[in-house]
């Protein structure tokens, strides 16, 4: 009973979202009415998920924030074309994920990769953090950055499609639906590759886990 | 100690990237850099080319209905550039219609009955100013009427069958005028006139040998009816007539069965 709720829970976006949803389309026909500020609204609610997923599958602070502000200009530039069919964060995950993997496709090369400190005052990751190390100071310090090197190495290895749903559905916590319309695949796909690719994140990340 | 027996999973560790956060100046950067750019993307009109994509976006969605579009306009495309497919040349006479039947419209069909199928009578008008190669299957009214005139007697090529059909209908003519007459068969005079006139520039292989003797010319006669004019038109005329029995005008009325709105020849 709990696996299926779960299940159903991965699948079918949340209540809350909806509700989120709602709210944003107002806020967008403001916009189409021509209130350019109240785009500012939209920027700030979900600046930092955009940048989250940009960042995610750069792993690159500098080309994620111009990926980011790329997405929502593009964004603002259309938004007389948003009609509703989908909730606006749906359409702008859309714009940012389809400008990073056309980024990501055209600079394959190059890999190199800067790391956003780990804010211990978050309860879930301070625990984890204490179920992985014992050591305090300095060397807690030197054990997180050694693992954030090891956690964006891993991901660095995935192909781009499977980073990208990885990153939608563990980092940004979308639905598996929500990752299909954002991807434009089928829901057996986005699982697909979310299994696939969380078998070799296994492969890769074996001394950390228990 | 309860920490150090949890269990860690991948996406435990994937749970520390969403505690990953820039440091405060980023935002105050990122703010005046959207900022900027909004602002340009107000003022500077974007150019024309960036709706193409998506109208090739749109055009992806509509590949279907769009590519049964392509492909009836090339069809009529082909069509009109070809002229009249065969199914065209010949009228709809029969859902078995076998490759030797030729069916011909006929002109003497009643004027009722030709009234009441107007779209045969514009594949007919199709079929006028298209250069047929055969111009006694595809001629516009009859096989007996004349060939179409926006032809040039030079670029139509002749075939054995025609020549025979041509020259088996002559004798019948000859033989039974009564039943030859314009009601059966239309007006056949045009046509002979044409025949006529068709035959002299073409180079039949028979026309090649020499008619030196009466009984060469007599042999010929039947096959080549330009020999049939002269001393041995007579004697061929004669034969002819004793030939065209009554057996044999029903045998060629079996081979010229009509029906309807057509006339059908059988080889």
């Amino acid at each position: 009973m709990n696996a299926s709720k779960a299940l159903e829970k991965t699948l079918v976006a949340s209540p809350e979202r909806k509700l989120e949803a709602d709210a944003d389309l107002s806020v967008v026909r403001q916009v189409q009415g021509g209130d350019v500020a109240a785009f500012d609204r939209l920027i700030n609610k979900y600046r930092e998920r955009v940048l989250g997923i940009v960042y995610n599958m750069t792993s690159n602070r500098e080309d994620a924030a111009d990926l980011a502000q790329d997405a929502f200009i593009k964004a603002f530039q259309s938004i007389h074309r948003f009609q509703g069919q989908s909730s606006f964060f749906t359409w702008l995950y859309r714009i940012a994920v389809n400008s990073t993997l056309s980024h990501l496709r055209k600079n394959r090369l190059r890999s190199f990769f800067s790391l956003e400190s780990i804010r211990e005052d978050d309860p879930v990751s301070r625990e984890l953090l204490d179920a992985l190390t014992d050591r305090t100071g300095v060397g807690r310090d030197a054990f997180v950055r050694e693992l954030q090197e090891k956690l964006n190495d891993a991901m660095q290895k995935l192909s781009i499609k499977h980073r990208t749903v990885v990153t939608l559905f563990e980092i940004d916590g979308l639905s598996h639906q929500e990752i299909a319309e954002v991807m434009g695949c089928s829901v057996g796909t986005v699982r697909s590759r979310l299994h696939y690719a969380k078998q070799l994140l296994q492969a890769e990340l074996q001394p950390y886990l228990r | 100690m309860k920490d150090k027996e949890r269990k860690i999973a991948v996406e435990d560790l994937l749970r520390l990237k969403r505690a990953e956060r820039p440091p405060a100046e980023f935002w105050a950067r990122f703010e005046s850099e959207i900022r900027a750019k909004q602002l340009a993307a107000i003022v500077v009109r974007r150019p024309w080319w960036d709706g193409v994509p998506r109208i090739f976006a749109i055009a992806s969605r509509k590949h279907l209905p769009l590519g049964a579009a392509a492909l009836a306009l090339t069809w009529v495309g082909v069509h009109y550039a070809e002229g009249p497919s065969p199914a065209m040349r010949t009228a709809p006479a029969g859902p078995a219609e076998s490759p030797a039947l030729a069916v011909v419209p006929a002109a003497a069909a009643p004027a009722a009955s030709r009234a009441a199928l107007p779209m045969e009578s514009a594949e007919i008008e199709a079929a006028r100013v298209v250069p047929a190669p055969r111009p006694v299957v595809a001629s516009s009214t009859s096989h007996l009427t004349k060939a179409p005139e926006s032809i040039p007697a030079e670029s139509v090529s002749r075939s054995p069958f025609g020549d025979g059909i041509a020259v088996t209908l002559a004798d019948f003519r000859e033989t039974q005028p009564d039943i030859a007459q314009r009601d059966v068969f239309g007006s056949d005079r045009e046509f002979e006139a044409s025949v006529a006139s068709d035959r002299q520039p073409v180079a039949e292989p028979l026309a090649r040998v020499d008619p030196s003797g009466d009984r060469l010319e007599r042999l010929l006669a039947p096959a080549l009816p330009a020999y049939s004019s002269g001393a041995g038109s007579a004697l061929s005329g004669e034969r002819l007539k004793q030939r065209a029995s009554d057996d044999r005008l029903y045998e060629s009325m079996d081979r010229y069965g009509s029906g309807g709105m057509s006339l059908e020849f059988r080889f």
